[in-house]
């Protein structure tokens, strides 16, 4: 018995015991999961489907795709002018006005008027702080 | 102990109390996002400063859910889910203010009582655990695990959410510093650059509780706001004390209730309010009353959601287990700072420790000053429209994920990727809570269990060791016993009504 349950560790490869441990019990509970709920599975097209329909398409993925393109479009730009946030204000400016107005439901001039404000003086008032108070670089 | 209570420090609590209440008291936005968004601010602040905004945020955000509760019927937070059962038909009989105040009065008592528990009880617990070896302190983090699990909504997505969360804090390098080979492992090939240290725990975080809960909301069309006609605070409702005559024991049963949830990893306010106001229900002379505006059933919502967070810090403290989403952020608060929360935290940070205390005190006694005087200005957040905050709290979380490790864009990339997949998360029924304490006690796991089987050679050593293990064990047996015997009752009543 005690042979059995002597385990020796070798250094070189023991960044890989755990892991595979996990990846195993993981697999197991996703087998265990597949086989319980093997009758959701199967109609998973069905869940799927509703829920892409029931989906508000333009304000999920505009979101989406404006948060891509501002991650995206903020070093580039910060390097124009390197080490002043410039990146991050320049871009989050424009971000927050047209996240906003995709989220909105009515776009008059006197819903859109509040929401130019905020995203002009919120960006610049966090730009502001972290880049003078908090000496911290952005992007 | 009375040196930490600078103008700084009480301002930043009062301040952190007032931003979490607002957004506790807007529905979809947490206690936890509050954290999440705020906490690159605690950068230059030290940690004491830091903590304090932090913990004003904390308790203020679970407050701040009862607001349109109760106003509006709509939970502001999921803490605050039962205290819409009483508090809106109050509301809708023109009582809302009335409704508010007890809410108010209950949330104070219940953090209080909480408090109380923590500073009496983490230390000792602390105390216990400094004893530990590597082998105790894996099972302790196994219990915990199991404990999560099995009362999640669903035991086996529960558990696999967990193992999932553990399996994602794996990638990377073994860390040296804390006894591992310095090898990469489950990196895909390309990534080494980026994936070396694996992913940062706060963008992770902040993905998960910020974005992902934006990107819900935007799948549904963003809901608009309410307008100021919605909200019916009632002129007329008088509110005195005298309405908590009689209702001491359901207070104090329902904080401690809270507490003791809090206390569970990752089980979090909803089931703390949920089963406060059952067992309010049950004792209960008046269990008809219940659902139809009763003040008892607000009075056990709220002293049981407030009473989770003193409990919630008592496994982060002690033992370095966070006990729901948002003391796990506050982890992020300790490593920013360099200090690892543990079974030595508390003999080795006393200044720290004696600030957290005087901090929730202080976050409590403002929560209640500043609802239960301007609770019609309160009441008026909820007027908020969602297209001006969520943009904001987008790009806040874009700072948070940059400034995190000073400046690396990965991070934000992180950030997108955990916020996707929090989203998945709900999609696929999924659940969030333990998969971020698998991922943050996963490293933690991992050493302590391979550290085990180095030292002692022999796997039967987990079982072995001390009797610290066998209670351990037992333990671990019960809670997947009680979780599995609860599935089978919720099945039969289930079956039943069906």
């Amino acid at each position: 018995m005690g042979d059995l349950t002597r385990v020796t560790i070798d250094f070189q490869t023991s960044h890989l015991i755990f892991p595979t441990i996990i990846a195993i019990v993981l697999g197991l509970l996703g087998l265990a999961i597949v086989i319980r709920d093997r009758a959701r599975i199967a109609a998973a097209g069905s869940y799927w489907r509703a829920s892409w329909s029931a989906m508000d398409k333009p304000r999920f993925l505009g979101a989406l795709a404006l948060t891509l393109l501002y991650f995206s479009l903020m070093v580039p730009v910060g390097d124009i002018w390197p080490n002043t946030g410039l990146g991050f204000l320049l871009c989050s400016i424009p971000y927050v006005l047209a996240t906003g107005i995709l989220f909105m439901h009515e776009r008059g001039f006197r819903q859109i008027l509040p929401l130019l404000i905020v995203a002009l003086v919120g960006p610049t008032f966090v730009w502001w702080l972290f880049t003078y108070p908090l000496f911290l670089t952005l992007p | 102990m009375f040196e930490i209570l600078t103008p700084l420090f009480v301002s930043l609590i009062v301040g952190g109390t007032l931003v979490g209440i607002i957004f506790g008291a807007i529905p979809g936005m947490t206690a936890t996002m509050a954290v999440a968004v705020c906490l690159p601010l605690t950068y230059s602040l030290g940690l004491e400063n830091g903590l304090a905004l932090l913990l004003g945020l904390y308790v203020g955000g679970i407050s701040g859910g009862l607001v349109p509760a109760i106003l509006l019927g709509i939970p502001g937070t999921p803490s605050s889910i039962t205290t819409t059962f009483d508090g809106y038909p109050m509301a809708q009989r023109g009582e809302g203010e009335k409704a508010l105040r007890i809410g108010i009065v209950a949330s104070l008592v219940g953090g209080l009582i909480s408090l109380l528990v923590l500073d009496l009880f983490a230390p000792t617990l602390a105390d216990f655990a400094i004893k530990f070896s590597y082998v105790e302190k894996f099972l302790i983090i196994f219990f915990a695990l199991t404990v999560m699990a099995a009362l999640s909504s669903d035991m086996l997505l529960g558990i696999f959410s967990g193992v999932l969360g553990i399996f994602i804090s794996l990638i990377g390098t073994y860390d040296i510093s804390r006894g591992g080979n310095g090898e990469l492992r489950l990196v895909p090939p390309g990534t080494e650059y980026w994936l070396e240290s694996g992913f940062s725990l706060l963008p992770v975080l902040i993905g998960l509780f910020g974005l992902a809960a934006i990107l819900e909301q935007a799948e549904i069309g963003v809901p608009k706001g309410h307008s100021t006609k919605d909200i019916n605070v009632g002129k007329h409702s008088r509110f005195s004390f005298g309405i908590f005559k009689g209702q001491s024991i359901n207070l104090v049963r329902s904080s401690l209730i809270g507490t003791f949830i809090g206390i569970l990893p990752g089980v979090g306010g909803s089931a703390a309010s949920i089963i406060s106001y059952t067992n309010a229900k049950t004792f209960s002379k008046r269990p008809g009353n219940f659902g139809k505006g009763e003040p008892a059933g607000i009075m056990a919502s709220e002293a049981g959601n407030n009473g989770l967070t003193g409990g919630a810090l008592v496994p982060l403290l002690s033992l370095g287990i966070p006990g729901d989403s948002t003391t796990a952020l506050l982890i992020g608060a300790f490593t920013l700072q360099g200090i690892q929360v543990g079974p030595l935290f508390i003999g080795n940070n006393p200044g720290t420790w004696d600030a957290m205390i005087i901090a929730m005190l202080i976050a409590n006694i403002a929560m209640f000053a500043m609802m239960y005087f301007a609770i019609r200005y309160f009441a008026l957040v909820v007027t908020i429209p969602k297209h001006i905050l969520f943009p904001v709290i987008l790009m806040m979380c874009v700072i948070g994920a940059y400034t995190i490790n000073y400046g690396i864009m990965f991070d934000v990339w992180t950030l997108l990727i955990f916020g996707v997949l929090g989203w998945l998360f709900t999609k696929l029924r999924l659940e969030v809570a333990p998969f971020i304490i698998g991922f943050i006690l996963g490293p933690s796991a991992e050493i302590y269990f391979i550290k085990s089987l180095e030292s002692f050679g022999d796997a039967t050593i987990f079982f072995t060791k001390s009797w610290i293990a066998v209670v351990l064990w037992i333990l671990i047996a019960g809670s997947v016993a009680g979780a599995a015997l609860m599935a089978k009752k919720k099945k039969e009543i289930t079956d039943e009504a069906v």
